[in-house]
Parts: structure tokens; C-alpha cells; sequence
């Protein structure tokens, strides 16, 4: 079990409630005027941000701000905003490694370390990258359990034990030496059809073997699916909340949820799910928390 | 798709293209396809045209669908590089260098660049099959246009190659590994998803 700047996350399935993580600024969001200085409908995100916040008040799934950025100008504006609005953890995150780079940096600079999550430590973190985050005050990651060279669950276990046959070095290894502490476990969820599936087979087996927190975001799979893409809304809707749901079942902790704007749908499912597996553990003597949605909501 | 421009149906696949993805298909017989990176662009008089963000399956497919119709011989990379991943400037590095047997292309400044489910011949025949003609920034749809329109060549003296897409091996798997206790006697374990009784 992890403590993130006061968000618990791990322990057996049904003992805490999933922390559900929605992505603001990502590519194409929106409220977001100019992708690259970082500017953006500032009252836009307000709301999106409360939002969340409320859910999670109502539900009892904690949550976490996942902060995608295009470069080190705009993550310092959004950096701006997420103080003022926002009192729990959130996640650096960016395509660009540099960017990550600099937000690691600025974060450690200005005091957020404790509440910063770095997304990602994987396959493609280079030495530079590595220097970087051992340089930061950070001591969370995300680590991303993908390995081209041998897909699968073997394969993706391979990469954060021994590294594989694509690096000398296991992933968490690699982690704790960066100084990372709270280490959580991304399968990395792949396109329906690419494989998507054995990130939930990987998630129960990480979990078990490895006692990390594991979550991931499945909504990708749904998102980049062709055939769905012509579908109405609706039913874009019911699989994003299905594939939540079937997430958390598979052992996940917490979501990428993705966009934020997801909120609505995916608490409401993660609840349901959370309460389903608390009741399905309720004999074998685990006991939810307090703040648990079984509590709150039934 | 007709007889006379897929003589026997021998110069691209039916369907083609055999791969789903963020495409859209234009004249199968035509001798160029466009690749715009991360940029939504709509472009006329292509055999297929799309965006690609990832520098290892969305690559794989890229092959895959090019392979399978002799008619390409032209792959026009443009639109903006989808940062961090880079899958234009591995594209190039993938038809230039190939890859390495673990399976990276050799060269790519790309985040994870890897090809997993294409076999060696696959690339080689995309490298043979067809030239690349980089425009990487190039987001101008009417100069895009007159590109394709400007790039003719007679078909690949081939056959399509269709690529099948790489299963991975099954493992027999020893129960009695249980590591997760579902109760009533049963457990189950975790990495072989195997329920099974407690013996």
C-alpha cells in the first residue's frame, strides 16, 4: 500500500476504494487554446477540476489530477492553476521527456514534490531522463510495464524484474534507483485486437506477485478502436465505464480515467464496481474503509 | 477495386486494406500512400491516406496495409511529428536500417521503437516495395495533393504480402502456483489466470 500526499492506494481488492485519475490539458482538450504556452479557459478548468473533486467527495473514490502538457512553458501555467485549485496529488505527464523533464524540476523547485506523480518510468527513460528524476525530489512514478519484445504477461513482468531482452536492468530497479519510493504499475493497455487484453491478466498477476498498486488506462483501448468510432456517443459511454469496471475488477488500485470530463461516467461505475468486489470479499475478512463507497453509497 | 486495375486480384489484397486503423481509403490503384503524422489532414487522389502517433504498432500497421497492395510505391510522410514518439523520423529510420534482432528500429530517436509483429521479410519488402518521400512539417493538403499526383510507377512485380499477425506462444502452464485465494477451496493463480481447488 501506498500513501501518496494523503491518498492510499493498494491493499487487497476490496479493502480500498479505486483512485480514479482524469487527465486535463491533454491533446486536443478543448479548453485549451494554445497547446504549446500553456493557455487555457481558466474557469473551463475550474469546473472540470471541482468537479472531479465532488465526485470524489460523493463517492469516496479518491482522486488524482493527471496533468498532461506539451511543453515546460505551458506545464508552469498549468503547474499555476493546479495550486490554486487543487490540494491533492497529481501526475506530470507528457509525450515530450524534456517537458517531463522540466516539470520534474519545477515541481521539486516550488514544493510539490511530495504531490507529484512522474508518468512515466519505461523502456524509452534514457540516461538523461533517468539523471533528471534522480536530480528532482520526486519519489513517485508511475512505471510503464511494456515490452515490444516479448508481449504478453511474461514479457511485461520480464521488463520491470530483469528488463528483458530490451534493457540490463529491471524496471523497478531502475525506479528505486532514480529514488523512487511509491512505485505504481502500468501494463500499458494496447489496442483491442493489438493485445489490450492481457493488461488486465497482467494487472491480477503484477498485483499478486509484485504487491505494487497497478492501474492503468483502459479507456485507450476503447478510444482507439475503429469500429466503436462510428458508434453514438452512448455507446462510447457504456464502454468506457464497462472497461473501467472490468479494470478494477482485474485487481486495478487506481484509473487513468482519461479526459476529465469522463468523470461523470467513470465514478459512478468504479463505485459500483469498488462496492461489488467489497461485497464479493466481505467473508474472507477484508474490511473496506470508512470511506469506501459500500459505505457511502448503499 | 476491379479486374482490370487488380488483374486476378493479385495486386492487392481482397479486402484491402487488411488492417483497421486511422485511415481512409482512396483509389487502391493508386501508386502513393500518405502518411500525416499527427495531423488530421484529408487528402485526394491516394491509394490510403492517415495519421500515425506511435513509433511502434501504429508503424506495423503502416507496413502491413503498404505491403499488401503492389500498387504503392510511393509513402509520403507530412503533417506535424507527434513529439516524444516520433514515428515520421523512425518510419525513415524503419525503410533506411531495419531492425536489430531484438526488434528495434536502428536509428529511431523515437520513444519505444520496436516492431513485434511483423516478420524480417515484411520489412525488406516494404523497403523494396517503396520509396518514402519525407515532408515531415509539410501540412499544406493542396501541396500534399500535387505530391501524389506528381509520383506514378508501374506496380511491385509481386505478389501482395499479407501479413499475419504473430501469435504468441503458448505455454504450458504447471497449476498449483496459487497465489490468490478466492475462498471456499478455491485459488487461483494470478499470472496463469488459472481457478482451480485448493489441493
Amino acid at each position: 500500500m501506498v500513501n501518496l500526499a494523503g491518498v492510499r492506494m493498494g491493499g487487497q481488492p476490496g479493502e480500498l476504494a479505486s483512485v480514479l485519475c482524469g487527465t486535463i490539458f491533454y491533446q486536443g482538450h478543448k479548453i485549451v487554446e494554445d497547446e504549446e504556452r500553456g493557455l487555457f479557459d481558466r474557469a473551463a478548468a475550474e469546473k472540470l477540476v471541482a468537479r472531479q473533486g465532488e465526485l470524489s467527495d460523493e463517492t469516496g473514490c479518491p482522486s488524482i489530477l493527471h496533468i498532461y502538457a506539451r511543453s515546460s512553458e505551458a506545464f508552469e501555467r498549468y503547474l499555476d492553476f493546479t495550486e490554486k485549485v487543487w490540494s491533492g496529488p497529481f501526475i506530470i505527464d507528457s509525450a515530450d521527456p524534456a517537458t517531463r523533464m522540466a516539470a520534474a524540476a519545477l515541481a521539486s523547485e516550488q514544493g510539490y514534490a511530495d504531490k507529484a506523480i512522474y508518468n512515466s518510468i519505461s523502456l524509452a527513460t534514457d540516461e538523461a531522463e533517468a539523471r533528471a528524476i534522480r536530480d528532482s525530489e520526486l519519489d513517485s512514478a508511475i512505471i510503464l510495464a511494456y515490452n515490444p519484445t516479448q508481449p504478453g504477461v511474461e514479457g511485461s513482468l520480464a521488463v520491470l524484474e530483469t528488463g528483458g531482452a530490451a534493457r540490463e536492468k529491471g524496471l523497478l530497479d531502475a525506479a528505486r534507483d532514480m529514488g523512487i519510493n511509491n512505485i505504481l504499475i502500468d501494463p500499458a493497455v494496447l489496442p483491442l485486437g493489438s493485445g489490450a487484453g492481457a493488461a488486465l491478466r497482467f494487472s491480477v498477476a503484477a498485483k499478486a506477485r509484485l504487491g505494487l498498486p497497478v492501474g492503468s488506462g483502459i479507456h485507450n483501448a476503447v478510444s482507439s478502436w475503429p469500429w466503436l468510432s462510428g458508434k453514438d456517443a452512448a455507446a462510447k459511454r457504456g464502454c468506457d465505464a464497462a472497461a473501467a469496471a472490468m479494470q478494477l475488477l482485474a485487481a486495478a488500485d487506481f484509473l487513468l480515467y482519461g479526459p476529465i470530463e469522463s468523470a461523470e461516467i467513470i465514478f459512478p461505475a468504479a463505485a459500483m464496481a469498488d462496492i461489488l468486489i467489497a461485497e464479493a470479499v466481505l467473508d474472507l475478512e477484508i474490511e473496506p474503509v470508512d470511506e469506501h463507497p459500500l459505505h457511502r453509497l448503499v | 477495386m476491379t479486374e482490370d486495375n487488380n488483374r486476378d486480384g493479385r495486386l492487392y489484397t481482397d479486402p484491402w486494406p487488411p488492417l483497421r486503423g486511422d485511415y481512409q481509403v482512396g483509389d487502391p490503384r493508386s501508386a502513393v500512400a500518405v502518411v500525416t503524422l499527427a495531423s488530421p489532414l484529408l487528402i485526394k487522389g491516394s491509394a490510403i491516406f492517415g495519421q500515425c502517433v506511435t513509433e511502434n504498432l501504429g508503424l506495423e500497421k503502416i507496413v502491413a496495409n503498404v505491403i499488401s497492395n503492389c500498387n504503392i510505391r510511393y509513402v509520403i510522410i507530412c503533417g506535424l511529428e507527434s513529439k516524444g514518439h516520433l514515428p515520421g523520423n523512425t518510419l525513415l529510420a524503419l525503410h533506411k536500417n531495419g531492425i536489430d534482432p531484438q526488434g528495434r528500429i536502428v536509428g529511431s530517436k523515437g520513444a519505444i521503437p520496436f516492431i513485434q509483429n511483423l516478420p524480417p521479410e515484411a520489412i525488406s519488402r516494404f523497403q523494396e516495395q517503396v520509396e518514402l518521400i519525407e515532408r515531415i512539417g509539410l501540412v499544406d493538403v493542396e501541396e500534399i495533393e500535387a505530391l501524389v499526383a506528381r509520383h506514378k510507377k508501374e506496380p511491385y512485380p509481386g505478389e501482395p504480402f499479407l501479413v499475419f499477425k504473430r501469435k504468441a506462444p503458448i505455454r504450458a502452464m504447471a497449476a498449483g502456483d496459487a497465489d490468490l485465494t478466492l475462498g471456499a477451496g478455491v485459488v487461483m493463480d494470478a499470472s496463469a489466470w488459472l481457478v482451480m481447488e485448493e489441493v
